[in-house]
């Protein structure tokens, strides 16, 4: 088995809310082998986003704030260290790229400083060394005539070219694992395809690992090594992309890849949508969370919450269906 | 950039011209008219023809605008009726007295308003941002010229550490380190007012900016927090604040109205009620006008000020959005 | 490929720039849900600064209101014998005047007079402030334009000067000192109205009224105006305070409040000149006015923050600081 670069174990993180707390996340495990790509994948709110900025240790300044688990980043434990400390592994060790590019720049100082800045920081060169590298990243990440490019500004450059310079902030210290919230979301078809392609041929050349967010099975498909699913802040399944697409274990995944559009499908056939909504946070379902929009629902459902446990070689999922007692997989190709 | 600061201009334009329109209006609409008003009392009714002559008033109403404007655009602001003296005379010596007063608070109050209005935005209510607020409310809620009486009570009479008003002592006149003395009162007075309101300008805009994207771009990086904020922050958050300035100018003007009058200082504004009381119009409508027209002009400063701060500033870009 | 899952749209990038600006008063327009009154004042309630302005709020009313009977003293009777007495003396609680008029007594006089510019100087520009606005949002246009040159010229113009030169021409009246005060000080509600208009103008349910056939005074009266009461109600409130100030800047220059009358303004004008002798004289006006003032500003703000409806569900930093306190508990 690869080297894990990341273990996170059992995740919870929270937002106070008036008097109470609000967990975000809960008990989120995964980990991630170097050079892998995982995906997160989940609708808005399903908590994939605040487990990616709690691994930054970045959500306590948005109110957040992680109150159980382990985020393992090459052994080290980063659920213990000071901000101080984790300056020295953001942006160096561990990097984040986020949805939308145009708001994500500075609009204040030129790309190339806010390149330049970060290899600065990590790596002790001067200032001319830093600039000099600052183009070079840009070149890498594919933007043209990138002397020039450097010294404009963000709102001078595309959503898409804004994108390129965020990816180049993130790898300018070629950091183990790149964490990528929704990279693409907030941009064209054709340039959402320019950056993924990127972003692949990136992994390959610097060998980091990659943590991508995303709602879009379709990225997932084409990105994913493995791939977690997210739903009301917890992952109701985990596996190998190939395997998980091929037999999905849980029925939100079952109706998360029966609501993707499919190329040989029917003309006329409607889109399959699942029935109901997300539930908020502040009143979640007893039992399973997905239970009162689950076709399988049993009476256990809506009492006890399933555990994530394993279906098949490396897959995992947290429904009642594959419990030994309650039955096997038949009761679900119904 | 420079078809923005035309169109600017006009505006300015504009506006001083209806200043001078509202200013030459008011006074022709006082009860009797410019001739009750302007001419000395008692005068027979012959001596007051004469005199309305003299002073052009008999002439039809537009033709004395175009005139007096006329002489304002060549500089020349008039003559005070009393002795007849040139407005110009009384009035420049006093422009130059309430700038260094103003001056010396203003950037005072700055120094201290925009970093510890940053720091209390990263401990949001905390002690500071609490002694800060409070200070707000005091400043805002108090008559200034009151402290500034309280502050002479206590300083000046009682301990007798500093002088108790004017700009000088009567010997010392054109030294700087007698100048300090006297400022340290009246800037204090002022630098109270001023930074009521710049502490809560700085921290909100400072707090607004900390929400932004890429302040979290900045801490993903691996920037620490104070560089987080005083490098990527502040320049942002520097851009609202310059508006507000700007637009507090005449307010401030009016602030030192009432210390320059508290404290004996020679300046414009003093120079104003004193002429106010007096009845000298002419000197009235001059230093109205002098003080818009510095108003306007650090307007259009505070808006050239943006494109240093702002690169999206470009070839009025900006001047769409602010209606 | 375009496999999606159902997801917010990504929201259109935040406008660069220009969060501040003019716009400062971040007014949102919103459709007051039921009970938005009730609740706000039991917020109010809650909110022990803006409960202690209006009790003092109150406290000063009563005593303005009751301030002729209650005064021990004829405010304006001079006894040149009885002159610069300290507080506590012969009967004068807080010592009397120059001319041995009785402090306490011109107080609350004075109160009186503060009181009342203040409330009718709130009144009166918030009417022009709102006709005015409501005019130039609502039609726009070139009457748009003309009024908000005017806010302009009056905005570059330190409105102090103003001030002292109408009342320098036209004398100073106790009438008058309310008429300048409201003429000057109207351009803040103005731009206020003004700026829901436009936002309003544009709303579905203007245009139904438009075409079930209501006036235009109609429409502004009945749909927009009440769209912009809690921000008036909020600026209304703070111009109480500023005109009271204001008055007393003016009254201290020499240019408002004439003797005999008084008001706190006159007072410290007073006082600042025998302020060798009897130095406390100056405390007690400026301390009525810091009260009264504070008192004003605190309602406004308690009224503001309980009507506001961005400010409801905002979680406090407080909130998550003891959250955190609770939740280190369980941790370990």
């Amino acid at each position: 088995m690869a080297e894990k670069l990341l273990e996170v174990r059992s995740l919870t993180t929270g937002f106070a809310a008036g008097q109470g707390l609000v967990k975000a996340a809960e008990g989120v495990t995964i980990s991630i082998d170097r050079g892998q790509t995982i995906c997160l994948v989940g609708e808005s709110g399903s908590g994939k986003s605040v487990t990616s900025l709690s691994i930054m240790r970045l959500v306590e300044f948005a109110g957040g704030m992680i109150s159980e688990g382990s985020i393992r980043l090459g052994g080290e434990e980063l659920t213990t260290k000071s901000q101080k400390e984790m300056s020295r592994i953001r942006g160096n060790k561990m990097a984040m790229i986020f949805q939308e590019p145009m708001s994500a720049l500075n609009p204040v100082f030129s790309v190339g400083e806010q390149i330049a800045e970060s290899i600065r920081l990590h790596q002790r060169t001067n200032a001319a060394e830093a600039r000099r590298r600052a183009v070079d990243m840009l070149r890498l990440v594919g933007i043209p005539d990138p002397h020039i490019r450097a010294k404009q500004y963000p709102h001078e450059l595309s959503g898409g070219m804004c994108q390129r310079v965020v990816i180049a902030i993130a790898l300018a210290c070629s950091p183990d694992l790149l964490i990528a919230d929704e990279p693409t979301t907030a941009l064209d078809v054709t340039v959402q395809a320019q950056i993924l392609d990127l972003l692949r041929s990136l992994q390959r050349d610097l060998g980091m690992s990659i943590l991508l967010i995303t709602h879009d099975m379709g990225v997932a498909a084409q990105m994913a090594d493995r791939i977690a699913v997210m739903y009301a802040g917890v992952i109701v399944e985990d596996g190998p992309a190939q395997d998980l697409f091929e037999h999905p274990a849980h029925p939100y995944t079952m109706g998360l890849l029966r609501s993707v559009p499919s190329m040989d499908g029917e003309r006329e056939e409607s889109l399959y949508t699942i029935p109901g909504t997300v539930p908020s946070l502040h009143q979640l379902p007893q039992g399973c969370r997905f239970h009162p929009r689950c076709q399988s629902a049993m009476a256990r459902c809506a009492v006890e919450s399933p555990p994530l446990e394993g279906v098949g070689p490396d897959h995992k999922t947290a429904c009642w269906l594959y419990d030994n007692s309650a039955g096997s997989k038949e009761v679900l190709s119904k | 950039m420079t078809e923005y600061l035309i169109r600017r201009l006009v505006q300015s334009a504009v506006v001083m011209f209806l200043i001078t329109v509202l200013t030459f209006g008011l006074i022709h609409s006082a009860p009797g008219g410019p001739t009750k008003v302007f001419l000395s009392p008692g005068l027979s009714q012959q001596a007051a023809k004469v005199q309305a002559e003299h002073l052009g008033l008999d002439r039809p109403i537009p033709e004395q605008y175009l005139k007096w404007v006329g002489g304002l655009l060549r500089g020349d602001l008039g003559y005070t009726f009393k002795n007849h003296l040139p407005v110009g005379d009384i009035l420049w010596p006093t422009v130059g007295h309430t700038m260094v007063l103003m001056g010396a608070a203003w950037l005072l109050s700055l120094l201290i308003a925009i970093p510890w209005g940053v720091y209390n935005s990263t401990k949001e209510y905390g002690w500071s941002d609490q002694t800060a607020s409070f200070i707000s409310y005091i400043g805002f809620a108090m008559p200034t010229f009151w402290f500034g009486i309280l502050l002479q009570e206590l300083f000046a009479l009682k301990l007798d550490w500093l002088p108790l008003s004017d700009m000088w002592s009567l010997d010392k006149e054109g030294q700087i380190g007698d100048l300090l003395l006297h400022l340290v009162l009246p800037v204090s007075v002022l630098t109270l007012g001023f930074l009521a309101g710049y502490v809560k300008y700085a921290r909100t805009s400072m707090l607004e900016v900390l929400q932004q994207d890429y302040i979290r771009t900045a801490r993903a990086k691996g920037i620490h927090e104070v560089r987080v904020v005083y490098r990527h922050g502040l320049r942002n958050a520097l851009i609202p604040i310059i508006t507000i300035i700007g637009l507090d100018l005449p307010i401030l003007v009016g602030g030192a109205t009432l210390t320059e009058n508290v404290f004996n200082w020679p300046g414009m504004g003093r120079l104003f009620v004193e002429m106010a009381l007096a009845r000298e119009y002419s000197v009235l409508m001059a230093i109205t006008l002098v003080t818009a027209f510095m108003v306007i002009l650090g307007n259009l400063i505070a808006d050239l000020l943006y494109a240093l701060v702002d690169p999206r500033v470009q070839l009025g870009r900006k001047g769409g959005s602010t209606a | 490929m375009n496999l999606t899952i159902r997801e917010r749209q990504p929201e259109p990038a935040a406008e660069p720039g220009w969060k501040g600006g003019a716009n400062i008063s971040g007014l949102t327009v919103s459709r007051r849900p039921p009970g938005m009154w009730r609740n706000g004042a039991s917020k109010f309630i809650r909110n022990p600064y803006a409960v202690a302005g209006l009790v003092v709020l109150v406290c000063f009313i009563i005593l303005a209101l009751l301030a002729r009977v209650i005064a021990p003293y004829d405010p304006a009777a001079i006894d040149l014998l009885g002159a610069n007495l300290p507080a506590g003396a012969g009967n004068h609680w807080l010592g009397t005047d120059e001319l041995g008029r009785d402090i306490l007594s011109r107080l609350l006089v004075s109160g009186q007079v503060s009181l009342l510019i203040g409330f009718s100087v709130a009144f009166a520009s918030v009417l022009i402030g709102t006709m005015v606005g409501a005019v130039s949002g609502y039609f726009g246009g070139w009457i748009d334009v003309c009024f908000m040159r005017l806010v302009d010229v009056m905005n570059a113009v330190p409105l102090l000067f103003l001030n002292i030169l109408i009342l320098a021409l036209f004398g100073s009246k106790f009438s008058y000192m309310i008429i300048v005060l409201a003429l000057t000080s109207w351009m803040g509600v103005a731009r206020l109205v003004r700026g829901t208009f436009l936002q309003l103008r544009e709303m579905q349910y203007v245009e139904a009224a438009r075409a079930i056939g209501v006036s235009n005074t109609g429409i502004i009266v009945r749909h927009l105006l009440r769209n912009s009461t809690v921000p008036i109600i909020v600026t209304a409130t703070l111009m109480v305070g500023g005109a009271i100030l204001s008055e007393s800047a003016l009254s201290y220059l020499g240019l408002g409040i004439q003797a005999p009358d008084t008001s706190w303004g006159v007072m410290l004008s007073n006082a600042q000149e025998f302020m060798l002798i009897d130095p406390l004289q100056a405390l007690y006006p400026g301390l009525c006015i810091l009260l009264v003032v504070l008192a004003v500003n605190f309602v406004g703000d308690g009224i503001r923050d309980a009507l506001d409806p961005r400010k409801q569900t905002h979680p406090s930093r407080k909130g998550v600081g003891i959250w955190r306190r609770n939740s280190s508990k369980f941790e370990v």
